[in-house]
């Protein structure tokens, strides 16, 4: 038995430890650890409810737009005040810009070289590749030249000795399988998925006033001024440059995105059989239609023990399925005492010990849904979406599943899409059902200000008292809730439970292990020094913990530390 | 596309970790920039980073950093100090930070030639808002090294007079 500890050391704090052990060649028993504690709720209290989203969109700086959007509705829920449809819809807008932008960045740029050897790379034929990436894409910048610079890069960074961004990684690796070309033409995609994650970006910078931490929300609605005649406000430049930079992003995920993951996926099949771990599946309804929060374009819902027939839909702002279904359990977590609690009832009193394996061994405390643990994220809204007959949805899944029936022979069905691969595969699907959906709500935009409204606010008004009211709202990484308790005005209590929270859950008070360690059970691991099938697992989930500093360093020279024991 | 920018890094609910958008607002509230000089108060970007850098001739950035020296150190780093080690394992999404991004823009051959960091050394990074004494009385050294560079770059900033009261609105009180 080897056990394997992953435990980076990137900023002053630790991020996400996995410990795993190994039997065997596999994985037998895992244990996720968040190492920071994120007590950072405790800074609210007492404040002015119409500040919260200023201070909550610090609390994760890649996240910072899904923590402002959700804050402001858990206000608004509090106050049962409705927002203006031109707020809903701009709102919308930018939530599908930036998880667009995330997502792309999730793909190439945070977890496509796990699976893309760029060594491998520089023994690929540029011609070879081009004409590969023709037959899979439409898209017009497969050239043989576009190949040539991109192998010529690398050959100028590995002759310089050192492989810049490249280096830490584990090159040459048994589990690395694809062809010269298929790494060649991802690392050129890695290159050109830079643009389109800054376009998507910039959509948020547009409406948002700013990227990152925007500016333009209240509680009550938004505070982007409609003018059509005044260079100052929105008006239809800024509406059609908006919508010319969704068309390319779009096309980027149509054409490039889709393409490469059903190409990476058809030569790893064997990655849709790992992975798959707790079966449970959590996703809140997103992109509301109308001014409370009672429809929307992506459905919301649960699934139990991976029966698509056990859907249970979750529907509205204020639901109560979902609203009396939560609680957080800090049986494993290093907080003091040993309850399990609703998010409105909970206090935050941390209480570190060491890393006990059948102890407290982690920040994360164990958010359960009616005891359950659950998993969020892409492929809980996918599957959750294609259960419940969501259009858009059933029409993007069928597609990819057909496509990779026929390049497999494998008879991929729904089952294997709940997998580490399915989970990549979940998230460039949605990326297409959002990136058409923001056309969508771009035209409703459009039409409803040429309706002659114009409202974008609604004022909230505090009463004296007690109020509860909670937000969520379908993140790149999944379901994201903010609980707040007002009192006469003022914050008395405020709990974010975020979607890391819930894949990265430790063993809870009866013992059941969370998302993450579920999905590590049972992957091969080829070289313990090495643990490269460790990552592709947890990356596939994005994970997003610690949230919060940046201090620099400059002066170390530090890598995530593997230890094998 | 401005010529420089001038960005803070850090966390405003993480104490010392705040400094950079501190010293932002102070910068702002201090002096008036030349048109093609842009001040930015950037939080804590993972690889979103890249648009402001790549969207940029010449960069100064204001951060912690981790160092054995004192806290309240004022620290500078030019571009190849930063470049110089290689960029950690990606775990998470926040693992980009400046040394990655500029690398991958590297890649693309579009960094900005001009890097310029001014680094303070940390007394505290725990939960809570507000800097240490240590790291607040660095803050005006920490201003004057950004102030001296601009002006070495030829984008000379000028003070306000009389200056205006710094925005800090994350230091007022609930």
């Amino acid at each position: 038995m080897a056990r394997i500890t992953v435990d980076p050391v990137t900023r002053i704090e630790g991020h996400l430890r996995i410990d795993v052990e190994v039997t065997g060649g596999s994985v037998q028993k895992s244990w996720a650890s968040g190492q920071m504690w994120r007590g950072i709720e405790v800074i609210l209290q007492g404040r002015d409810p119409r500040d919260a989203w200023l201070f909550t969109q610090r609390f994760c700086g890649v996240c910072t737009t899904v923590h402002a959007i959700t804050s402001v509705r858990a206000v608004e829920n509090a106050l049962d005040l409705e927002v203006p449809l031109n707020a809903q819809y701009i709102r919308n807008l930018i939530l599908i810009a930036h998880a667009m932008h995330d997502h792309i960045v999730h793909f190439y740029h945070l977890s496509a070289l796990d699976w893309v050897d760029i060594t491998s790379a520089l023994r690929a034929d540029p011609v070879a590749t081009s004409r590969l990436a023709e037959s899979l894409s439409p898209w017009p910048y497969n050239s043989v030249q576009a190949m040539r610079a991109t192998k010529a890069k690398l050959e100028s960074i590995v002759a310089s000795g050192q492989l810049g961004i490249f280096a830490n990684g584990y090159w040459g690796h048994p589990a690395m399988k694809l062809p010269p070309e298929v790494n060649l033409l991802a690392v050129n995609h890695y290159l050109q998925a830079l643009e389109y994650q800054r376009k998507a970006n910039q959509i948020v910078t547009i409406l948002g006033s700013k990227t990152p931490n925007i500016q333009n929300l209240a509680v009550g609605g938004v505070v982007n001024a409609i003018n059509l005649d005044n260079q100052a406000t929105l008006n239809m430049t800024k509406l059609y440059q908006i919508k010319d930079l969704f068309d390319e992003v779009l096309a980027f995920v149509q054409q490039v995105y889709i393409p490469d993951i059903l190409a990476v996926g058809s030569l790893y099949p064997e990655w849709l059989g790992y992975g798959a771990g707790v079966k449970n599946y959590l996703a809140v309804p997103d992109l509301p239609l109308d001014t409370a929060g009672t429809q929307f374009d992506l459905p919301g819902g649960t699934i139990m023990n991976g029966d698509v027939s056990s859907v249970k839909p979750i529907s509205r702002f204020g639901d109560e399925y979902f609203r009396d279904s939560i609680e957080e359990s800090i049986a494993h977590s290093w907080y003091d005492g040993d309850w399990s609690r609703h998010p409105y009832e909970e206090e935050t009193v941390p209480n570190y010990t060491d890393f006990q394996d059948d102890g407290k061994y982690s920040w994360v405390k164990s958010p359960r849904f009616n005891g359950e643990p659950m998993q969020v994220g892409p492929l809980s809204q996918v599957l959750v979406g294609y259960a419940q007959g969501h259009e858009l949805t059933v029409k993007w899944v069928d597609a990819a599943l057909g496509e990779l029936r026929s390049r497999t022979g494998v008879n991929v069905g729904v089952g294997h899409v709940q997998s580490t691969l399915g989970r990549h595969a979940a998230r460039a699907l949605r990326c297409a059902i959002i990136g058409d959906l923001a056309l969508k709500h771009w035209g409703l935009l459009v039409n409803n200000i040429g309706s002659g409204d114009t409202d974008i606010f609604n004022a909230p008004v505090f009463p004296k008292g007690e109020q509860r009211g909670f937000g969520f709202h379908e993140a790149p990484r999944g379901a994201l809730s903010h609980w707040v308790v007002l009192e006469n005005g003022k914050i008395r209590n405020y709990q974010a439970v975020v979607p890391t929270t819930w894949n990265a859950s430790p063993r809870d008070a009866s013992g059941k292990i969370g998302p993450y360690e579920a999905s590590l059970l049972g992957n091969p691991v080829a070289d313990a020094e090495k643990p490269l099938e460790v990552l592709r697992t947890v990356h596939s989930f994005d994970p997003c913990l610690a949230c919060a500093i940046h201090t620099l360093d400059v002066e170390g020279n530090e890598i995530a530390k593997v230890r094998a024991l | 596309m401005p010529a420089v920018t001038v960005f803070g890094l850090g966390n405003i609910l993480m104490s010392d970790d705040g400094l950079g958008p501190y010293v932002i607002k102070v910068l702002e509230a201090g002096y008036e920039f030349p048109p093609e000089v842009e001040v930015l108060d950037a939080g804590t970007p993972g690889l979103e980073l890249s648009t402001i850098l790549e969207d940029s001739g010449a960069l100064i950035i204001v951060d912690t950093v981790r160092s054995d020296s004192a806290p309240g150190q004022v620290k500078t780093y030019r571009r190849d100090d930063i470049l110089k080690h290689p960029p950690a394992q990606r775990i998470t999404p926040h693992d980009p930070g400046l040394k990655e991004t500029l690398l991958v823009l590297e890649l693309q051959g579009e960094t900005p030639p001009e890097v310029f960091v001014v680094g303070v050394v940390p007394a505290s990074v725990e939960y809570g808002v507000g800097l240490s004494d240590d790291v607040r009385a660095a803050v005006p050294a920490a201003v004057a090294a950004i102030v001296d560079e601009l002006a070495r770059l030829g984008y000379a900033a000028s003070p306000r007079d009389p200056p205006a009261e710094p925005e800090i609105w994350w230091e007022r009180g609930p």
